[in-house]
């Protein structure tokens, strides 16, 4: 028991620190700003739900949220597609210029946004993408490919070469293998991408900020910054819909932690 | 049902220097079980994979009935493989394991359940049709492999080394379960494997391989009995054949200070050789007279190990050279006791001769 009890310290200190500010800022949520500058501790004295209705619905933030969703969404499908193939092809098929054609996707990922950012402004205003959902998922799917397909492909190559050949033996051909094997397989990995694609897309804000400058084509990130103007910080409603933004990032992990963790530290494919 | 004809089959692994298999030449019969057998890295699963296609053929040509499939796609040459891993499928159950190739092949739904069912009943595992395989023993995960093999009614069955992932009790029992299968089902079975004991009893004859080459084809006891050359010699039987370097008399060799009659080979079939490689099994040293007769000859050696395996017991000869070991089995209830001198009885009829430069046997020429 006692032997333990510094590692016990170290979760519970480290569940404050990471869950406190969340708890304050759920706390806040409902709370008014005027509320929150008297006492910006306090609990809430009376909750005021009525602060969720007034950002969704006045704040224009259904708008955000929808784009959100299918800017996100779109992204992560595309990435997850796309994603599993090249990894599977990378990791099943001996062919000529394999190790290039890896070395080209995974240099992707050293390349930090901001030095890639006026190329792709320029790139989606030559193609007439620029302010449009359209070219942020094509810029979101460019941009995280690379990670995906070294997780995946990581994965995928411990997926033993007999399940293949079996397949093959048992009639199916490359896509079916696939789509049949290689998918439900590996779907521990593809859970974990996916969150973790979810969840930073969800919150990406830079590119989102440059590529989006219209009002209905803003994402939630965006929109959060709708309420910190330049001359006033309204603390309530940026709370409140920070809770809004979040919470899809939480139902999402309270689904799928579990397979997530297991892709991330699953070895054998047994 | 099919002919499997393999002519001067060849393999090169890209990088290699090498050749993994070389002018292979095997034709396998209609029904037939077939065993490849050699030592880790002799070729014997690449031929098996060519045959499977699921490895490109360098050289050489693969028919099955009459049909060169060299070209044609794995999963257009109705061959069925079980593998080592077994390979089943860990997101589906057992039913879907044994219907997956099925339902590649459009066969209709009924007949699916009908086949996969019947092959569950024959193997045991009607009670696991739901389960996952990681839900399965090793043996019933093996029975799955096998019947997934079993229900897709294949011209050919292919089989690599499906036995050595179980434990010793288990592999008694598969063992004998896969030739009641095979004896049943009547399919042409081509089956990879190192253990010599799998190949002795489950192959109506056997291919023995050594580094890409095909040493000895024939039935197990005639290949037992008959070695082509000093490494099939070895390979087969365990503990392996004795060989012991003799110097050639006037029909006879010289083992030390004995003189071996060799009398089933004529000067003529023994050239100019002066030293020779006497073979002698184990079982044919006795340290009884097993029959009256003049063709047991008596050495004399020094007791260096008694290894007691209770149905047997092995002897280690020291010959009086001081170097040259020979394994003797003999009764299990001999009172030899190590560093004691026994004289053991050889039976010259039972003496296989080898030409030390090319390690091949000579062949006895006189009756």
């Amino acid at each position: 028991m006692w032997r333990r009890t510094p590692l016990l310290l170290f979760v519970l200190l480290y569940t404050v620190v990471s869950g406190g500010p969340f708890i304050w800022v759920a706390v806040m949520s409902v709370r008014t700003t005027p509320e929150i500058f008297a006492s910006p501790y306090a609990l809430p004295s009376r909750f005021h739900w009525e602060k969720f209705v007034q950002a969704w619905a006045h704040s224009n933030y259904s708008t955000y949220f929808w784009n959100s969703i299918i800017v996100v969404s779109t992204a992560v499908v595309l990435i997850t597609i796309f994603g599993a193939m090249a990894a599977h092809c990378l990791a099943r098929y001996r062919f000529r210029g394999n190790r290039p054609i890896r070395f080209l996707i995974l240099s992707g990922m050293i390349l930090p946004p901001q030095l890639l950012i006026l190329s792709l402004f320029q790139i989606l205003l030559d193609y007439h993408l620029y302010n449009t959902l359209t070219g942020l998922i094509l810029v979101y799917v460019a941009g995280h490919l690379a990670m995906t397909v070294y997780i995946l492909e990581g994965f995928f190559a411990q997926i033993p070469q007999d399940l293949f050949d079996a397949a093959r033996m048992d009639g199916y051909g490359d896509f079916e293998i696939f789509w049949r094997i290689t998918l439900p397989v590996g779907a521990p990995a593809l859970f974990t991408t996916v969150t973790l694609n979810f969840i930073v897309l969800w919150n990406e804000f830079l590119y989102a900020v440059v590529l989006l400058t219209e009002d209905d084509k803003r994402t939630l990130p965006l929109g959060i910054m709708h309420f910190m103007g330049s001359h006033q910080l309204d603390v309530g409603m940026v709370a409140t819909g920070l809770m809004i933004a979040i919470t899809p990032v939480i139902v999402l992990y309270a689904l799928f932690s579990d397979t997530m963790i297991r892709g991330m530290t699953a070895g054998a494919v047994r | 049902m099919a002919v499997v004809a393999i002519d001067g089959l060849g393999k090169r692994y890209p990088g290699s220097s090498e050749p993994a298999v070389e002018d292979f030449t095997l034709t396998i019969g209609d029904g037939e079980f077939m065993v490849l057998l050699g030592p880790s890295g002799c070729g014997k699963s690449s031929v098996l994979r060519m045959i499977a296609g699921l490895e490109p053929i360098t050289t050489g040509t693969i028919a099955i009935d009459g049909r060169v499939v060299n070209q044609v796609p794995a999963k257009e040459r109705d061959i069925a493989m079980v593998f080592q891993s077994y390979a089943l499928y860990p997101h589906m159950d057992v039913f879907n394991n044994l219907a997956f190739g099925l339902r590649r092949r459009s066969v209709p739904a009924a007949e699916i359940d009908r086949r996969v069912r019947q092959a569950a009943d024959k193997l045991g595992l009607t009670p696991y049709l739901r389960r996952k395989p990681h839900a399965l023993s090793g043996g019933q995960r093996q029975r799955v492999a096998l019947g997934r093999a079993i229900v897709r009614e294949p011209k050919v069955f292919l089989f690599d080394e499906p036995l050595s992932n179980l434990d010793a009790a288990l592999r008694v029992s598969t063992r004998n379960e896969l030739i009641r299968q095979q004896h049943e089902i009547g399919i042409t079975t081509i089956y990879v494997t190192h253990d010599q004991v799998e190949a002795m009893t489950m192959g109506h004859r056997i291919c023995i391989m050594d580094k890409g080459e095909v040493v000895q084809i024939g039935a197990p006891l005639e290949v037992y009995r008959s070695p082509a050359n000093t490494f099939v010699a070895r390979f087969l039987g365990n503990p392996p054949m004795n060989l012991v370097p003799i110097e050639l008399g006037q029909s006879s060799g010289r083992l030390g200070n004995v003189d071996i009659p060799l009398r089933s080979w004529s000067p003529r079939a023994l050239g100019h050789a002066r030293t020779v490689l006497l073979g002698i099994r184990p079982e044919d040293l006795y340290e009884t007279p097993p029959r009256p007769g003049d063709d047991l000859v008596p050495i004399a050696m020094q007791v260096s190990a008694v290894e007691p395996l209770g149905a047997e017991t092995l002897l280690v000869l020291t010959l009086d050279d001081g170097t040259t070991d020979i394994i003797a089995r003999v009764g299990r209830d001999t009172r030899l006791r190590i560093g004691e001198r026994a004289t053991v009885l050889l039976d010259t009829t039972a003496v296989h001769l080898f030409d030390p430069t090319t390690t091949r046997v000579i062949p006895r020429d006189l009756p």
